[in-house]
Parts: C-alpha cells; structure tokens; sequence
C-alpha cells in the first residue's frame, strides 16, 4: 500500500479529489461548532463569557499535539522505508504544526491574564507546550539547514523520531516538576467531564480544525512537490 | 573491541595536542557562574538558594558549547569514510566520541564543581548528591550532544542550530538532575533514579541515531 501512494503524480490526483470534501466538512463544521459555541452554549458558572475560547484553544492544542504525532510517523516512513513523500509531508507538517502550537499558547495567555491573573505561569501544561514548539521550531530549522535541501531530509526524519521518544519524557518530567493546569477533560476513562452543552460545539470545530489541517497540509504538499520537480527540471542539462 | 578502544585513544590524544580548548571550556563554565551574582545581585538570601540551578546550567551552556563541530574534523579528513568501511562502525564510532569527549569535557567539569560550589555558598552536605547528579548528567548530556552534532554535520550555522535541536531535549535531565542535587533523602533519590533512566535511554538511542545520521553525510561528502 505505502508502495502504490508512494507516486507523486497520483498522490496529487488523490489528494486534489478529497480537497473539496474536506473543505465543505471543515467549513461547514466550523460554522455551526462556532455558532453554538459562541451563541448558543450558556456561559461557565465560574468563568463566564471567557471560557469560550475554548473553541479556539483546544483544537489548537490538539493539532499541535496531532501534527507532532505526524511529524514522528513521518519520520519513521523516512527513515525505515525511505518513502519520498514522507518527507515531503514532514515538511508540509511542521509549519502548521508550529503556528498551531503557537496558538495555543497565545490564546492559552488570554485565557490565562483573566482567569488565573497572569498572562503567563510555569505549569506543566505550558511549558511542555512551549517546548514543543521549541520543538517544531528545531525541526524546521534542520529540514531547511542545509545548503541542498534534500540533505536535510534525513536528519530531521531522524530528529522527528528522537522526539517522538523524548517529547512525552519532556511531558512527564515537566508534570513531575509542576502542575497547575487542569487536567484532561474530554478524554478520559470515565467520559468527557462537559456539559453537552459546550461538548457539541467542542466536538465540532474539533472537527473543522481537523479538516483544516488536512487541508493545508495537502495544499502544502503540493507546493513542495511542484517546487521539487521545478528544481528537478531547472537543472537538467540544457534547462535554466 | 580494539579498534573501539583506538579510537578513543585518538581522540584523547588530540584532545591533548589542543588542551587550550580544555582550558577555555572550564573558564567559560567559571564566568556562567560568575555572571548570575553580577545579574541578581550579591544578596545572600536571594543568590543562595539559586547556587544549585546556577551549577547546573552553566554545566549544561559549557558541555553543549563543547559540541561544535565534533565531526568536522573527521568529515574533513575523510577519517568518517575510513571508519564507514572499517569493522569498527559508525554506531561504535560515536558512543567512542561520546566517551572521549565525556573524559575531556566532563570529568574536569565535575573537578571544578566542588570548587564553584564553594564559592555559591552550598552547604557541603549538598555536595555529594550533587556531584553524583551532575556525573550522571553530564554523561546524558554528552550523548544528546553526540546527537546534536550529528544531526547537524554539515550544515550551516550548525552551533546555534545544535542549540535549538538539543536544548528542548535537554529539558528531563535538567530537571531531574536539580532535583536529585537537592534531594534531602539522601543521595539515591528517586529523581536520581529517574535521571539515569533518561540516561540509559539515551545511551541506547545516541549512538543509533548519530550512526545514521552521519552515514548520510558520509555519502554527502563522497559526491
């Protein structure tokens, strides 16, 4: 199966065939998500009007976490199968992931100025997603350090997956050393600890910040493969 | 095992033709130090509980600035190629660059310890689990700087680039290491534990990882 998407020209036909799907699935969830959320959802007994953005904050949250997952699957396809796109979608991962985990953290300080009364406190939760986008920001950095691009592709596969151990070590040794955020409210064993209410909207632009995803990183991919095959033709005997 | 040990007999012999590197790595450790008092100033209740991060910092700026260009030098000479054909490997290859460096780098860091220590003003019944948490840490640190250097070989402004690469991964060691240096249970801490778990991780994972990664550059270079 990895051999049969392993084509580029195909991968794009496949890739351009769901793009339309996932927009009216991310457009439309979104739409509605953000509507109930915004309007319809009452406001939190304790925190008011500001716990809305939630809708923002926690998507953002899950993709950063998401794309990283991504970026250490990536890796290893690189790395172990040598798989081409891979690294292309690696590429196309990282940025999203980056500006993703930077969201979080800027609506997180929002959050956090009114609520906790400071834009910014040493818990567990916001330092390992600062690291994290630490994290994103290296592997950007590897990726595209080398004076020929594909030279990176290698190290930061390799990068990728070194995270992919360490990153959740960071997680534990971060809680370990300090703990204020709440702790996870909508995964857990004994069912999400939401009112319905505020669940829906939650669930869907969940959804729609998913589907966004997708879409960007497909967008991007394509991107990188068209400049791939300009590079490649540019600089055929005879070509530039 | 005999090229293995030849290879870090090299290493130490140019460690010693250069021992001014040494010297300027010891004193770059010293003026981390020395910078925080002029920074927070010379208040005793405010600059005495920081002695044991302060250390523990500066240990971990001098060790990773000791990173730059590790393999350059082999890259350069074609040493990499010789070592990718021999029986010796490039996995062996860089646990031996990790030992090296550790002796050269990391023992004379630990030898000045005590004496920083006393100049932070840390109470010497403090000094054995610290000393023990920085020999652990500053063994765990080299193998992600082995890491680092790999990934980073060849590329372009590779020390701040190894910088961002190692510094967030360095995040478990540091704290585990802070916290196993002021343990008041005694010197065997969990936190101790818990630093060589980390530790054993990365003597694992390291040598893997900067075995590939240089194999690349090895081809890289060859073309």
């Amino acid at each position: 199966m990895f051999d049969y998407f392993a084509n580029p020209s195909r991968f794009i036909r496949i890739a351009n065939r769901l793009l339309l799907p996932l927009v009216i699935l991310s457009l439309s969830t979104g739409a509605i998500g953000l509507y109930l959320g915004l309007f319809v959802a009452p406001a939190d007994y304790q925190q008011g009007d500001t716990v809305r953005i939630i809708y923002i904050h926690v998507p953002s949250a899950w993709l950063a976490l998401f794309g990283y997952v991504g970026l250490g699957l990536c890796g290893l396809f690189y790395v172990v199968w040598r798989h081409p796109l891979a690294d292309i979608a690696a590429r196309a991962i990282a940025p999203v992931g980056a500006v993703f985990a930077l969201l979080t953290l800027v609506t997180g300080a929002l959050w956090g100025k009114p609520m906790w009364g400071a834009w910014w406190v040493w818990d567990a939760r916001l330092t390992s997603m600062l690291i994290l986008f630490f994290f994103y920001l290296g592997f950007i950095a590897l990726a595209n350090g080398f004076d020929r691009a594909e030279r990176g592709s290698r190290p930061a596969a390799l990068l990728a997956l070194v995270g992919m151990i360490n990153v959740p070590i960071v997680k534990f040794s971060v809680d370990w050393w300090n703990t204020l955020h709440q702790p996870a409210s909508l995964l857990r064993s004994d069912g999400p600890a939401i009112d319905s209410s505020m669940l829906t909207p939650l669930v869907l632009t969940l959804i729609a910040a998913h589907a966004y995803f997708a879409i960007l990183v497909i967008l991007r991919m394509r991107a990188l493969l068209t400049e791939r095959r300009l590079a490649a033709l540019t600089l055929r005997p005879g070509g530039e | 095992m005999k090229p293995f040990f030849a290879q870090i007999e090299r290493d130490l012999l140019i460690a010693w033709q250069n021992r001014q590197d040494l010297g300027v790595m010891l004193v770059f450790f010293v003026i981390i130090i020395a910078l925080f008092p002029l920074a927070i100033g010379a208040n005793a209740t405010v600059l005495d509980p920081l002695g044991v991060p302060v250390i523990w910092i500066a240990a971990l700026l001098a060790i990773l600035a000791g990173f730059d260009r590790l393999f350059a030098q082999d890259v350069r000479d074609g040493w990499l190629d010789q070592i990718a054909l021999s029986q010796l490997g490039l996995g062996w290859y860089a646990l031996a660059k990790a030992i090296s460096h550790w002796l050269t780098a990391g023992i004379p860091l630990l030898i000045m310890t005590p004496l920083m220590a006393m100049m932070l003003n840390i109470p010497s019944q403090q000094w054995p689990p610290l000393l023990i948490a920085l020999l652990i840490g500053s063994m765990g640190l080299t193998l992600l700087g082995v890491i680092g250097a790999a990934l980073a070989e060849g590329a372009r402004r590779g020390t701040a680039l190894m910088a961002l690469l190692i510094l967030p991964l360095a995040v478990p060691l540091l704290i585990f290491g802070t916290l196993a240096s002021q343990s008041d249970r005694g010197i065997i801490s969990p936190h101790l534990m818990l630093l060589g778990a980390v530790f054993a991780l990365l003597l694992a994972l390291a040598p893997l990882v900067a075995a590939s990664a240089l194999e690349i550059g090895e081809t890289e270079t060859g073309l």
